[in-house]
């Protein structure tokens, strides 16, 4: 009763927040009108704390304790302008996702400046239920700050609001912003089922493969990208002193996969995207071209790990309302 | 287990605020030590060893176990009941302050969280608190607010936890924040209302009482005079009395068994009216804490000088309760007097009895003389004769007395402190049939030039006789000032004979260590008057001589309010200049510019639009730019989410870039 009341209350706030502030679209600078602050649970103790040194020091007419009270309650009060000041002027340059595996997590990277030539440091932020991340940023630095998000369901995961927060210098004040974007993250189906891909999935014209000889050949070189396999470094070229390149591989001209929606429509449908999703993840790592059909939207047949990306990315969003984001 | 996690990874930024709260408590322990049992600081400092194992690894962390727990449940109830033990109360200053330091150690050793050692602090800034109370001298002081500025860092070291932010910085942040908070204490120590009155009373425990007691037997006052600690001091606000006056009234004497005078705790009788004769003198006296109940003044007070001290008939202030803290009186004094009526023979009588069978000697002699002198008066002066006569000497070490102790003095040693030469004229005046009755209190003083007031010592500690003479009243008379007339205007430690040992005769016979003792004096007592003893009145003194005199109450709230407003605008301006501005973002600036222009290609780009799709955007629709838009939005992304640069002149050479780029974009845009 009481916890739901609670939420009902911290709901509303939420509401007003987002309705106040709008949306936020990077970069931003933390101005005083977004920072809020509220003493946090160590502060209400220390003000129960001075309050008491308060009456005692007036009823034994004791100076000295009266001016320790009075000298801590201004301690307190310019702590509390210093933890204002710690989130005052910050700037949140960029907020960044990447996507992931349903079962696994995605990433929210929010890059955030100090311009200031003073440090911030004991500087959180944190995505809703989950642990914050902790960083002390340096004056005249743009660190990140890296926050896992689990996802538990294929889908596009909204990652709601990021609170970034401060308890410097002394804890007894916790000043907070919030950051609204309408980021999400897109969880794409686990990559898993026992099926290979039908004979039908193949495709292209045999009639352009004269123009190549040979099945798999090096094409070109290119600079390592996350999410490249290990097994397409040319570790020749970086023994030699190289920057670590990849390998590319162009499949026997005019060749590729097309994955249909259709193919597995002997299984439900999340299963059917489960499989799907390991065919894309598969054809990527083998270096092929494949495409994908899922009902009226078609991805043409193309390679590389964007190409591996736009097909998971449309798997994740399969039915969901948000196709088109 | 536990201690082998806390060895291996426990970051120093760790270590370090897990020390901060032992260093605190531990220093808030030995603020208390002279008011809390040995064994309490004792229980403190082992605790603290403890939990230095801990956070060095060597000791296990106490457990969370069910019988741990208990375990510590009986340890607080234990050290409850030897709190209990030692005090015979858990209530008062000492005994809260002895609990407070034991639960401090036990959470202490209980220490997990931040939470637990913040509680620590916490226990400590309450045990600062009750150093404030009990002891306010002006050399603590400086001791309170260290402790205070560690307890502060202490806090800051707690929260951070950061590697880097060590006891160093910590101190400098908690030192700047007390910095900037002092004005803020400043305004409001002088302009809160000081609420008079006590809303709970705790029981001070009691410490030796000090000066003049209820009774005096041979040896009582001698005691007191090596005790060079000051007893009262007195600022004169009309003219002083010359020094011989300078007779500071205690507890009156009336009941003699022999050897001892007691002080009646009543009378029977109403004495006469008396008139108060001549100018007041104006005295404001501040007494220091005797745990007695006398008020001090000069001979004779007209009025008490507060409604919870009242005068006896005999004009000695007396309070209720004992002085446990310095207070501080203004009184008018009459030099002289005259009684306006004759003493009614209840008072008579019990102002002349005697032990009938102790010194026979004396009361045969009195008889005697008295046969000689019918007068009272001519009785008195000679009796004082007798004492100028007959080689009766004044000495600090008189021999020791039998039961018998006037005849002991005057027919046997001749040598006698004050309270011998007044005990033995009192009995003879009494057993001569003259109302006669010992007054002890002080006499004389040190003037103290600093500042400008006097101060009257335990040493300075005396004893005098009354006597009723018809038509006069009680009349003063000081039978040692007939002996040593120089006791009258010199302070008795200069009359001290060499062989005596009095430690503090040497401070006052160095002129310089003397005159340093004076100005050390003067300080202290400034500080009591101004800093110590600050209250309402004080308050309202202080709004008269700003020129809100009749403000009172508000005037003090206006002040508050507007002394507070006006630093909290110095504290939210200083720091916003802490904070530098940042520069509009050229960077942002560049890119609104170059969106601004491509809007006019395509549609505008959407605000999730990633700088490169919107570029692929671009050259679709104008392909013949391509090479431009490249060069725009791959050199914004570089700068913006790319490497930073080493330095400034490769970051503003980059922006340069970026700015050409941009302009030959809009350039190439524009003429169609």
């Amino acid at each position: 009763m009481l916890s739901a009341l609670r939420r009902s209350l911290a709901a509303r706030i939420a509401r007003w927040v987002k309705t106040r502030q709008g949306d936020d679209h990077p970069p931003l600078e933390l101005l005083a009108r977004r920072i809020y602050i509220l003493p946090t649970r160590a502060g209400a103790a220390f003000g129960m704390l001075l309050f008491l040194m308060l009456l005692a020091g007036l009823n034994y007419a004791n100076s000295l304790a009266l001016f320790l009270t009075f000298l801590l309650g201004g301690f307190a009060i310019v702590g509390m302008h210093l933890t204002h000041r710690n989130l005052l002027g910050l700037r949140v340059i960029a907020i960044a996702t990447t996507d992931g595996f349903s079962g696994e997590s995605g990433r929210v990277i929010v890059t955030i400046a100090n311009a200031a030539d003073s440090a911030r440091p004991l500087i959180t932020a944190q995505l809703a239920g989950e642990r914050p991340a902790r960083l002390d940023i340096a004056a005249g630095t743009m660190p990140r700050f890296e926050m896992t998000l689990p996802l538990r369901s294929r889908g596009l995961i909204p990652i709601g609001r990021i609170r970034i927060a401060t308890r410097y210098p002394f804890g007894l004040f916790e000043a907070w912003t919030w950051l609204h974007t309408s980021a999400a993250i897109a969880a794409y189906p686990a990559p898993r089922g026992r099926l290979d891909p039908p004979a039908e999935a193949r495709a292209g014209g045999e009639a352009q493969a004269l123009h190549r000889a040979g099945d798999d050949e090096l094409s070109a070189l290119r600079p390592f990208r996350d999410g490249d396999s290990p097994r397409q470094i040319a570790w020749r070229a970086y023994a030699r002193g190289g920057d670590l390149l990849v390998k590319e591989y162009e499949s026997p001209a005019g060749q590729f996969f097309v994955f249909d929606l259709a193919h597995v429509s002997n299984l439900a449908t999340e299963a059917a995207l489960e499989q799907l999703a390991l065919w894309v993840v598969g054809a990527h790592a083998r270096g092929e071209r494949f495409g994908l059909q899922l009902g009226s939207n078609a991805i043409a047949p193309a390679d590389g790990l964007e190409q591996r990306d736009r097909c998971l990315r449309a798997l994740a969003l399969y039915g969901t309302t948000e196709r088109n984001a | 287990m536990i201690a082998a996690s806390l060895r291996g990874s426990e970051p120093d930024a760790d270590r370090v605020a897990a020390l901060a709260p032992i260093v605190v408590l531990v220093i808030g322990a030995l603020l208390q030590a002279g008011s809390i049992p040995h064994w309490c600081v004792g229980v403190v400092l082992v605790a603290s060893l403890w939990r230095i194992g801990v956070v060095a690894g060597r000791l296990p962390v106490s457990s969370r176990a069910r019988g741990v727990r208990i375990g510590f449940a009986i340890a607080a109830l234990l050290s409850m009941l030897a709190v209990f033990a030692s005090f015979r109360t858990l209530n008062g200053l000492a005994a809260g302050s002895a609990l407070l330091s034991i639960m401090g150690a036990l959470k202490l050793l209980e220490t997990r969280t931040a939470r637990d050692e913040r509680v620590v602090i916490g226990v400590a800034l309450f045990l600062l608190l009750a150093a404030c109370l009990s002891n306010q001298t002006l050399l603590r002081t400086p001791l309170y607010l260290v402790h205070a500025w560690l307890a502060c860092a202490a806090l800051a070291l707690v929260t951070l936890r950061t590697p880097g932010f060590g006891a160093r910085a910590a101190l400098g942040v908690a030192g700047r924040a007390l910095l900037f908070a002092t004005p803020i204490a400043l305004v409001f120590f002088l302009f809160f209302p000081r609420v008079t009155g006590q809303f709970w009373a705790l029981p001070t425990n009691a410490t030796a009482t000090t000066g003049l007691g209820e009774e005096m037997a041979p040896g009582t006052i001698d005691r007191l005079i090596e005790n060079y600690e000051p007893a009262f001091r007195v600022r004169f606000l009309t003219a002083p009395p010359p020094a011989a006056e300078r007779y500071w009234r205690g507890p009156v004497l009336t009941q003699f068994d022999g050897l001892t005078w007691r002080r009646a705790p009543g009378t029977a009788y109403r004495e006469p009216p008396t008139a108060l004769l001549g100018d007041p003198v104006r005295q404001q006296i501040t007494l220091e804490p005797s745990n007695r109940r006398w008020w001090f003044a000069l001979e004779s007070v007209r009025a008490s000088p507060r409604r919870d001290v009242f005068m006896t008939q005999d004009r000695q202030l007396v309070s209720a309760d004992p002085i446990n803290e310095a207070v501080s009186y203004e009184v008018d004094s009459h030099l002289r007097l005259q009684t306006l009526g004759e003493l009614s023979p209840l008072a008579r009588r019990v102002a002349t009895r005697l032990p009938a069978e102790r010194n026979p000697r004396t009361l045969a002699f009195a008889r005697e003389l008295r046969e000689q002198y019918a007068d009272d008066a001519a009785f008195a002066d000679a009796m004082l004769d007798y004492f100028r006569r007959h080689g009766f000497e004044y000495s600090l070490e008189p021999p020791r007395t039998s039961i018998d102790s006037v005849d002991d003095f005057l027919f046997g040693s001749k040598l006698g402190f004050c309270g011998h030469f007044a005990s033995a004229f009192a009995t003879v005046m009494r057993a001569g049939g003259v109302p006669a009755r010992i007054v002890t209190g002080y006499l004389g003083g040190e003037w103290n030039p600093i500042g400008g007031y006097l101060i009257v010592r335990h040493s300075d500690a005396h004893a005098w006789t009354e006597v009723w003479l018809a038509g006069r009243g009680w009349v003063r008379i000081d039978p040692t000032a007939v002996v040593e007339p120089g006791r009258l205007d010199r302070g008795l430690i200069d009359l001290l004979p060499d062989s005596v040992s009095a430690p503090t005769r040497f401070l006052h016979r160095s002129r310089w260590l003397s005159k340093w003792v004076l100005t050390w004096d003067g300080v202290n007592h400034w500080w009591r008057k101004r800093v110590l003893e600050f209250d309402l009145r004080q308050q309202l003194a202080l709004l008269e001589r700003l020129g809100l005199g009749d403000a009172g109450w508000r005037g003090l709230g206006i002040l508050l309010a507007a002394g507070f407003a006006m630093w909290m605008l110095v504290i939210a301006f200083s720091l916003r200049h802490l904070v530098v501005r940042t520069k509009p973002d050229r960077l942002a600036q560049l890119w609104r510019e170059f969106c601004t222009t491509a809007a006019t290609l395509a549609p505008a780009r959407a605000p999730a639009e990633a700088p490169l799709a919107f570029a692929i955007r671009l050259t679709v629709a104008r392909p013949d730019l391509a090479a431009l838009i490249r060069a725009v939005t791959e050199q914004y992304a570089a700068i913006r989410y790319g490497r930073p640069c080493a330095d400034n002149l490769a970051a503003a050479a980059r922006l340069r870039e970026l700015e050409i780029a941009v302009r030959s974009f809009a350039r190439s845009v524009a003429p169609r």
